[in-house]
């Protein structure tokens, strides 16, 4: 399998909005620090919102739990 | 431009003249009409056929200005300036369906449907999301006042015009017996024309039958001139009727079913009405139709024409015979619009003589636009 960045460069190449969401949480769950984290949570949870992804309440809540986002 | 220009296209219509030369060719005089006859009124943008679904989103360009036409998710029809309220970037750039949120494409600011500013990420540096500085609430999108009838898409760009349902009152009250639902034919039944004239003189040839055997000899043999009748409302609408409507019929005799319950003055009658600014209606027992004016600046319009019917389904090929008709009925009148305004290039033209029998509706129109504009001249004189 190819990296993780290699994937993300290949899904906003190709305007995957359903990768990047499912890619940008991985991201952040593999993620080395909470910023880092955070950053990779709220480009999952963007690419969800203009989808109407069903992860995007979770995802705000994710981010809501580590105080980056407005509870909904 | 002085007001006696305009004094002169306000006296009774056997002295008057029509508007001078400069309402037609004249930047300044446009930019002024802009805002006192398009702006400060009730215009017609679109139509609500454009986005049938929730999440429908359309970019309209008007008056130059960037909207956005949306159906929300609980099926309200808006009008929003296209305008991120962080940078300003244009947010939807072509028809589209919006699945969850109006993403920007610049920064990813999101707004809903309904036009709240929903998030607005790495806003208070990389993964933080919100910061004191950015009330959201405050940065929803910019909404346009709006207003459906007969399925036109009406916006009032100044926030200032007296409610719809008073400003229209009179052709409202008219044609209540049309107050029908209305079924967009669909692909084949809406066409745009581009036209190099000014918008008012589109309007001007829609509102008066005295042209109709010159130019729509195809008329002649059932609908003479004196079977048309004059329609005036002054400072609202004008426009013409006839008594002969004929329906179109199929090869088997199949004509469009009627709108119900109506009078039977409407088995032959059939009206077209220009509703000032910038709409321009026709109605049938079987069809109606509307033209929405877009000007692009003093010497250029769209059209944008849709038609439509009494029920949802209706036969594709009488149909598009239907808009085949009046395609060429449309068509027929580009080279009247553009000669006038070709012809308002003649300093000597004085804006012409009305006749005092056939030209009232026309010069209707030239009277509500001549007092719209002095009495924004008025205003502007008594702010100096």
């Amino acid at each position: 399998m190819s990296s993780l960045e290699t994937r993300l460069l290949a899904a906003h190449a190709a305007g995957d909005t359903l990768a990047q969401v499912a890619l940008y949480t991985e991201a952040a769950d593999t993620a080395a620090t909470q910023g880092a984290a955070g950053f990779f949570l709220t480009q999952a949870y963007i690419y969800a919102l203009d989808l109407g992804h069903n992860d995007t309440a979770v995802l705000r809540t994710r981010l809501a739990d580590m105080g980056r986002e407005n509870r909904a | 431009m002085s007001d006696a220009d305009l004094s002169a296209v306000r006296a009774p219509i056997q002295q008057a003249r029509g508007l001078p030369n400069a309402h037609y060719n004249d930047d300044s005089v446009y930019a002024e009409e802009k805002q006192t006859l398009l702006y400060n009124q009730w215009a017609g943008l679109a139509v609500a056929a454009d986005v049938p679904e929730p999440g429908d989103a359309v970019p309209v360009n008007f008056l130059n200005i960037p909207l956005l036409l949306i159906r929300d998710r609980k099926s309200e029809v808006r009008v929003f300036q296209n305008t991120c309220r962080h940078r300003g970037m244009i947010l939807v750039d072509t028809p589209r369906k919006i699945e969850g949120a109006i993403r920007c494409p610049y920064h990813s600011w999101c707004y809903s449907t309904d036009g709240k500013l929903v998030s607005t990420p790495h806003v208070g540096g990389p993964g933080q999301n919100t910061h004191d500085g950015i009330d959201r609430a405050l940065l929803g999108l910019v909404e346009v006042r709006s207003h459906i009838w007969r399925d036109v898409v009406w916006i009032n760009l100044s926030g200032e015009a007296p409610e719809f349902e008073h400003a229209m009152a009179d052709v409202i009250s008219r044609w209540a017996e049309f107050d029908k639902p209305l079924h967009h034919g669909g692909a084949n039944s809406r066409f745009q024309l581009e036209l190099n004239c000014n918008w008012k003189l589109a309007v001007e040839n829609y509102c008066e039958s005295y042209h109709l055997p010159w130019v729509h000899p195809g008329l002649n043999s059932y609908s003479r001139l004196e079977d048309h009748y004059h329609i005036e409302q002054p400072g609202a609408f004008s426009g013409q009727g006839t008594w002969v409507y004929r329906q179109l019929t199929g090869e088997d005799g199949a004509t469009f079913a009627d709108f119900e319950d109506l009078s039977d003055k409407w088995d032959k009658a059939a009206e077209y009405i220009a509703v000032y600014p910038n709409v321009l209606f026709g109605v049938h027992r079987d069809h109606a139709f509307v033209i929405l004016l877009h000007p692009n600046g003093p010497g250029q319009t769209s059209e944008h024409i849709h038609i439509y019917y009494s029920e949802a389904e209706t036969d594709a090929d009488l149909r598009a015979r239907n808009t085949e008709q009046w395609k060429q009925v449309f068509a027929e009148d580009v080279f009247v619009v553009e000669g006038m305004q070709q012809g308002r290039n003649a300093p000597g033209f004085d804006g012409g003589r009305f006749s005092p029998v056939m030209d009232g509706p026309t010069h209707l129109f030239h009277d509500w636009v001549a007092e719209h504009v002095q009495r924004n001249r008025a205003h502007s004189r008594a702010a100096e």
